[in-house]
């Protein structure tokens, strides 16, 4: 097919519905919820890593972090797993003529994704049901087996992901790919595109989000007088390390995505867009190094969000890269998707994450945040408890709303 | 514009691509609706265990959730996002209609599914850390949450069947499309249901309570949930039937398979007795007993009302306007959007599909096959496989012996114009009636097998004819070569 006829292809395939907003918006949102997504990834797998490499050594410390680190793993799967819903989203919505074709053409392993990512967390669950009763200081854990399947199963499904998000760059192959020497192949049983680079930079950037859990994890565990000390400064220190260390070796894989990007965006490494992660990473390890010096101070826990920002530098870079290939070498422009306004839901959506959203996330993590500082049983302060109080105003409003809205509509 | 919004197609040939999307979608009904029933009964114990300072409601809190957790919002979660996946492969114009019209409910769906997911982990893990009245608090914002995921995904559900109103055929919008009769009755029904699977489940939990006077307590309150939950619901089923078009109906009373009615009235009828048995006698209830139950009721139960709530809202596949087969049948002004068919009619499917490769786009007698295979996996095998086995075999639907011609006349006269009730209207042009009814009449004789060696024998063909006309154009070359020496 000629280039025309491809742009005219992925213009067919868009949804004759158009879009409720601005397309901007969605993408916005989309880079935004994606970066926060696989930045629980990369946490869940730097975690996940230190819980086997801790399941595997004979050291104490390295026995109770594992024992720690399993936890943060384990609730950064469901968090992963629950952000990932939202690019998710958003990318079949201005993006579905790439996204559905991908998809389709790779359909065994989509569907193949789901049942992999849940033999992953179970095999993780089955490792924590299998030691976690048993403590930080229990003798040899029992079926590391389980969660180095966990590990190496998550890893494919990422490779399986990473491979989608691929083929949706190269529409140009999409006929190719359907009718490999003229014969049809409707199975979706072949991934066909792949950056093993761009892959492995994705992946190693859970080493600097771990040591970044590894830092905020010492300085929140530091208060409690029940802790051990010596052991917080021993996972502290390597934290330090891996977010120095990390951040630096994740720019090889880079250079390595930028310099083997396809042809139609080859150079995009050197633009300002290419050139930011770079600086970024760059950044984080620099300022790991000046300012992670106090074990106490609100730095370490200012760690998280300085990665975190080094990862969405990433995405808005990836995103750049996305929108230069389908729009520069193919014609396809997300700006201009046809926008059927709805003013309605997206004031819904906008309201419910800010105020319902905000008012009960800032009351659980509240919770969740003094719980861990508390020895025996926590009792909120007033100020506290009328968090709760409100919020539960909130959501229960919410919903009276969405009931009047709706008798209000149907008995029209 | 020449191509029209179709995408790839996916062909399962084991059990086809429907009953994919069927498994996902029954695993993460029986997940999310448990989720979302036990969610509120959580709310209710907590409730009980801060009035009556009870620690053991908050015991049976913790382990109900922690099973929850594992199991059903793992699996349900994933399976959720397993929805969107197997949809978008099997049916991407029907997941994208019902994603560029609900998009930002699903996005304030999200909201809550992450309070959801926060909230599970806080319910189970600070039994014991916080003080009662602050876990009744997490416990009441947690079960109004998790119902609010229930009450935005009804309206999309029901958008699937047929949009809230006639009106928004017309004046399109979320509100129009999202509210209607279908939605307040089905989510009236889900509940009834999502109750009763939270009584189900909730026996495995009850069954490892090792204090009688409590396992007594607990299954008596879960069959009475159990009891009053399911009788609502089998009532609620027949005002559902009155919301649903009458095509479904149709549908409903001559494509279900005969089974449908009595197996439907058996897990109703298993499920009472389940029950009551529990009630009566609660040391019976044991783990692997309550285990086994809620597998086998819970699945017999939902496995015929998933399916048929499929089968019932063909020939569409969401909102009334989009085709099982992924084409648009309808014209919907208030979006914007136009019927496809009549493109369709003008220029047939091949040259309509993006998809379509260079050598299909003509039929002539050297892709006769392969362009009736193609038509049939784009019109044909989301509902109708080609093989041996899989989602209602084509084979099964023609006599021995059926000629092209016949072939061809019944295209022309029943397919064509839809005139069956529960099959969309494809429009072809001649020629691919006639490579249509090639492929069929050949699949029909000789089976899948032989079709793919006529496709593998017409790519062959094509290849040696390629080669041939390389050859003969170097021949030429060659021989005005050595004109121009001589001369």
């Amino acid at each position: 097919m000629e280039a025309m006829q491809l742009t005219e292809m992925m213009y067919a395939m868009r949804n004759p519905a158009g879009v409720p907003f601005y397309p901007i918006v969605f993408v916005a949102l989309g880079v935004l919820t994606f970066a926060l997504h696989i930045f629980f990834v990369q946490l869940m797998l730097g975690t996940a890593t230190l819980t086997a490499f801790g399941a595997f050594s004979k050291q104490d410390n390295w026995r109770r972090l594992a024992s720690a680190m399993l936890e943060v793993a384990k609730v950064s799967v469901s968090v992963a797993i629950v952000i990932g819903v939202a690019p998710l989203l958003f990318v079949q919505v201005v993006y579905d003529p790439q996204w559905y074709t991908s998809n389709v053409l790779s359909a065994d392993w989509v569907i193949a994704f789901i049942v992999i990512m849940i033999a992953g967390y179970w095999s993780m669950y089955y490792y924590y049901f299998k030691n976690g009763k048993y403590g930080q200081n229990a003798g040899s854990p029992k079926a590391r087996w389980s969660i180095l399947a966990s590990l190496v199963i998550f890893l494919f499904a990422g490779w399986i992901m990473h491979s989608l998000t691929s083929q949706m760059l190269h529409p140009e192959l999409w006929q190719e790919w359907y009718a490999p020497g003229g014969m049809m192949d409707y199975s979706g049983s072949q991934l066909h595109a792949n950056n093993p680079w761009r892959y492995a930079f994705f992946i190693l950037l859970g080493i600097p989000a771990a040591g970044a859990m590894l830092v905020a994890y010492r300085r929140f565990k530091s208060v409690r007088t029940d802790m051990d000390q010596d052991y917080l400064n021993w996972a502290g220190e390597l934290g330090k390390k891996w977010i120095k260390i990390g951040s630096l070796v994740v720019i090889v894989p880079y250079i390595g995505w930028m310099a083997t990007v396809q042809e139609s965006a080859a150079g995009f490494g050197l633009t300002i867009w290419g050139l930011l992660p770079i600086v970024a990473l760059i950044g984080v390890a620099a300022w790991a190094q000046l300012r992670l010096k106090e074990s106490q101070s609100l730095c370490n826990y200012m760690a998280l969000g300085v990665v975190f920002v080094a990862v969405l530098v990433a995405s808005i870079g990836r995103e750049v890269l996305r929108y230069d290939i389908l729009n520069g070498a193919f014609g396809y422009d997300f700006f201009d998707y046809k926008v059927t306004m709805d003013w309605y839901s997206t004031a819904l959506f906008f309201g419910t994450f800010a105020v319902v959203g905000g008012a009960i996330l800032a009351y659980f993590l509240t919770i969740a945040w003094k719980v861990g500082q508390s020895q025996g049983v926590y009792t909120p302060s007033k100020a506290v408890d009328r968090m709760g109080t409100i919020a539960i105003w909130i959501v229960s409003l919410w919903m009276i709303h969405f009931f009047a809205i709706g008798f209000w509509i149907w008995a029209q | 514009m020449e191509f029209i919004s179709l995408f790839p197609t996916w062909f399962e040939p084991m059990v086809g691509s429907g009953w994919v999307v069927g498994f996902i979608a029954t695993f993460h009904v029986l997940a999310s609706h448990t989720s979302v029933g036990a969610a509120l009964l959580f709310a209710y114990l907590s409730y009980r265990a801060y009035k009556e300072d009870n620690d053991d409601y908050l015991d049976f809190v913790k382990k109900y959730g922690l099973f929850l957790l594992v199991f059903t919002y793992v699996a349900g979660s994933l399976t959720g996002v397993g929805i969107w996946y197997s949809t978008t492969v099997a049916s991407p114009n029907g997941i994208g209609a019902l994603i560029h019209s609900f998009v930002w409910k699903w996005a304030t769906e999200w909201v809550f599914f992450v309070i959801e997911v926060v909230g599970i982990y806080m319910i189970v893990y600070l039994v014991g850390k916080v003080d009662k009245k602050t876990h009744m608090k997490i416990s009441v914002i947690f079960g109004i949450s998790s119902f609010a995921t229930m009450v935005i995904i009804i309206g999309i559900l029901s958008f699937m069947m047929v949009p809230g109103k006639e009106a928004w055929f017309e004046e399109g919008g979320y509100l129009l499309g999202f509210y209607g009769d279908n939605t307040f009755v089905q989510l009236g029904m889900r509940m009834t249901f999502m109750m009763t699977m939270t009584a189900i489940v909730g026996g495995i939990v009850v069954a490892s309570i090792t204090n009688p006077a409590f396992k007594k307590e607990m299954a008596r309150k879960l069959g009475w949930l159990g009891i009053i939950a399911t009788l609502i619901g089998a009532g609620l089923f027949q005002v559902y039937l009155k919301t649903v078009p009458e095509s479904a109906l149709l549908v409903m009373e001559n494509r279900l398979p005969d089974y449908f009615g009595p197996s439907i009235m058996i897990v109703l009828a298993m499920t009472l007795a389940y029950f009551i048995v529990t009630m009566w006698k609660p040391r019976l209830l044991v783990a692997g007993f309550a285990g086994s139950m809620a597998v086998i009721l819970l699945v017999a139960g939902l496995w015929p009302e998933e399916t048929a709530r499929e089968s019932m809202r063909k020939p569409w596949v969401a909102g009334q306007y989009v085709y099982s087969n992924q084409v648009i049948g309808r014209d919907v002004p208030g979006m914007g959007i136009e019927s496809q068919l009549p493109h369709l009619e003008k220029h047939g499917i091949l040259k309509s599909h993006p998809m379509t490769p260079a050598h299909l786009r003509e039929v002539n007698d050297g892709n006769i096959i392969q362009a009736g295979e193609f038509i049939t996996m784009t019109y044909c095998s989301n509902c109708h496989s080609p093989s041996e086995t899989g989602i209602r075999p084509l084979h099964r639907y023609f006599p021995e012996g059926v000629t092209q011609e016949v072939m061809a006349r019944y295209i022309r006269g029943a397919i064509m114009p839809g005139h069956i009730a529960y099959m969309p209207k494809m429009p072809m042009i001649d020629s691919e009636i006639e490579a249509l009814s090639a492929y069929l009449v050949m699949n029909n004789e000789s089976g899948q097998a032989a079709t793919q060696v006529a496709i593998e024998q017409e790519i062959a063909n094509r290849e040696a004819s390629k080669l041939a006309d390389q050859a003969l154009g170097l021949v030429v070359s060659l021989n005005e070569s050595a004109k121009q020496e001589v001369q």
